[in-house]
């Protein structure tokens, strides 16, 4: 009596559940996948590169706006695969990528829910207050005295952030702003 | 001998009248040198101990609007990697603080005197510690070239004058309603964001400060590739790009630093170090 099939609401329920659990899925899966293949289009006729070098071998000639896959970046050369299978090296900023992460959905509160299951915030945490920054709460925000004395705990000395340089091997350069 | 007193009474009356012509005189200087000292403050320079206060009083405003995250782990390492490209610019001495906000939007901002703030949101879309840099060495670029207060001076200028711009920015007395004001126009200035140009020049020396720290100085460029393969409709860039130039416009002007970018792009990305410290868990 209590079947599935005497109540259709719930099966509608049960239905959007399950689509449910599989876009959540879904987006963890596919965020990290989508980082290393993500489609682009290359802003002028550029060559593609055998190695992320500019004396690197020719591996064929891309046109303006020809369709690419990108794949992983290298200082700044992309890797990427174009329409036709060949794959090579381009220089990253001559890439544009699609923007095309949230299949353009508009601000539903689809790209909310993607925020939130990204970050891995529970729905508890996003309640006590911090819903963000934009520019309504700018304009009435209350100064708070106390979080900024938390800043200043925080702070590093210049001898501490010297010594955090040198274990990441960091080195630095002398180079004159542009 | 009475004359003798009355010339000296008159000699005294007319020193004495002298004398407050020359005191009226000099009240009016005062206040000439005064109301030029005050022009003076609103058109050209605010000392360095007032910039350093009116940022935090700034700072307080937006960590009203969203707290640190509650992690000190990772407020500490953002703080140590600040620190050190703050060590290579022309303001090492600055009282320079970082913080991580709890908001969940894609944002960074920065507020006079070395206040650098990153969201959560943000700092989880950047993939090493390089990326990390150029973040926050573009805000350390509107610190120095003092990109904000120049916008909240400007306002000040027609929002508060003469006196009452004097009292605002020195801040001396309990309650002070022209304080108020000022950092109100502080706020103001994230909401309604800074001068294209003034972000542009950010970006050009947000990547030279990062190539003189030893980072990849692609961090930056990556970053903005990142948010330009985002949805533009995702309502956490809804107030970055209100404030910001587009992505693509931002790599265009990019491109012209190639030679930087390259001499400086084998230099250490930082991955492994930046998923061990920047994802700790609270």
């Amino acid at each position: 009596m209590n079947t599935l099939a005497s109540h259709p609401d719930r099966i509608a329920t049960s239905l959007f559940g399950q689509i449910l659990t599989s876009l959540v899925a879904a987006i963890f899966l596919c965020v990290p996948v989508l980082c290393l293949a993500e489609a682009a289009t290359v802003i002028r006729a550029t060559e593609l590169k055998q190695a992320p070098a500019s004396d690197a071998a020719s591996a064929g000639e891309l046109a303006a706006n020809a369709r690419v896959d990108a794949l992983e970046r290298q200082g700044g050369w992309t890797r990427v695969k174009a329409a036709g299978g060949a794959e090579g090296w381009v220089r990253m900023l001559a890439l544009r990528y699609d923007g095309a992460g949230a299949a353009k959905q508009g601000d539903s509160g689809i790209a909310q829910a993607l925020n939130v299951a990204r970050t891995g915030t529970s729905g508890a945490q996003v309640t006590t207050g911090v819903r963000g920054l934009d520019a309504e709460q700018l304009a009435n925000a209350k100064p708070n005295t106390a979080e900024l004395k938390k800043l200043e705990r925080y702070t590093a000395s210049k001898n501490a952030a010297a010594e955090f340089a040198e274990r990441g091997h960091l080195h630095a350069q002398q180079v004159s702003y542009p | 001998m009475p004359q003798r007193l009355t010339l000296l009474a008159c000699f005294a009356l007319a020193t004495a009248s002298a004398q407050a012509q020359f005191n009226l005189r000099n009240l009016d200087i005062n206040k000439l040198v005064d109301t030029a000292k005050n022009t003076a403050k609103a058109t050209t320079e605010i000392g360095e101990q007032e910039e350093i206060g009116i940022g935090r009083d700034v700072a307080a405003r937006l960590l009203g609007a969203s707290p640190l995250m509650a992690n000190d782990g990772v407020q500490r390492y953002v703080n140590h990697v600040g620190r050190w490209l703050a060590s290579q610019t022309e303001r090492p001495d600055l009282p320079w603080q970082f913080g991580v906000l709890e908001a969940p939007q894609l944002n960074a901002f920065a507020t006079p005197g070395g206040n650098v703030f990153i969201t959560r949101g943000l700092l989880e879309r950047t993939k090493n510690e390089a990326e990390l840099a150029g973040v926050l060495a573009h805000e350390m670029a509107h610190v120095l070239r003092k990109h904000h207060l120049k916008a909240i001076q400007k306002g000040a200028q027609t929002a508060l004058a003469g006196e009452a711009l004097q009292q605002a920015l020195t801040n001396r007395g309990g309650a002070n309603a022209n304080r108020e004001k000022l950092i109100s126009l502080g706020s103001e200035v994230f909401a309604r964001g800074l001068d294209k140009g003034d972000e542009l020049e950010a970006d050009r020396l947000g990547v030279a400060i990062a190539a003189r720290g030893g980072y990849d100085a692609y961090g930056l460029p990556a970053v903005l590739q990142t948010l330009q393969a985002m949805n533009p409709q995702d309502s956490g860039l809804a107030l970055m790009f209100k404030t910001h130039p587009a992505p693509a416009e931002r790599l265009d002007a990019l491109e012209k630093l190639q030679g930087l970018l390259d001499a400086y792009a084998a230099q250490p990305q930082l991955a492994e170090r930046f998923a061990a410290s920047a994802r700790a868990r609270r």
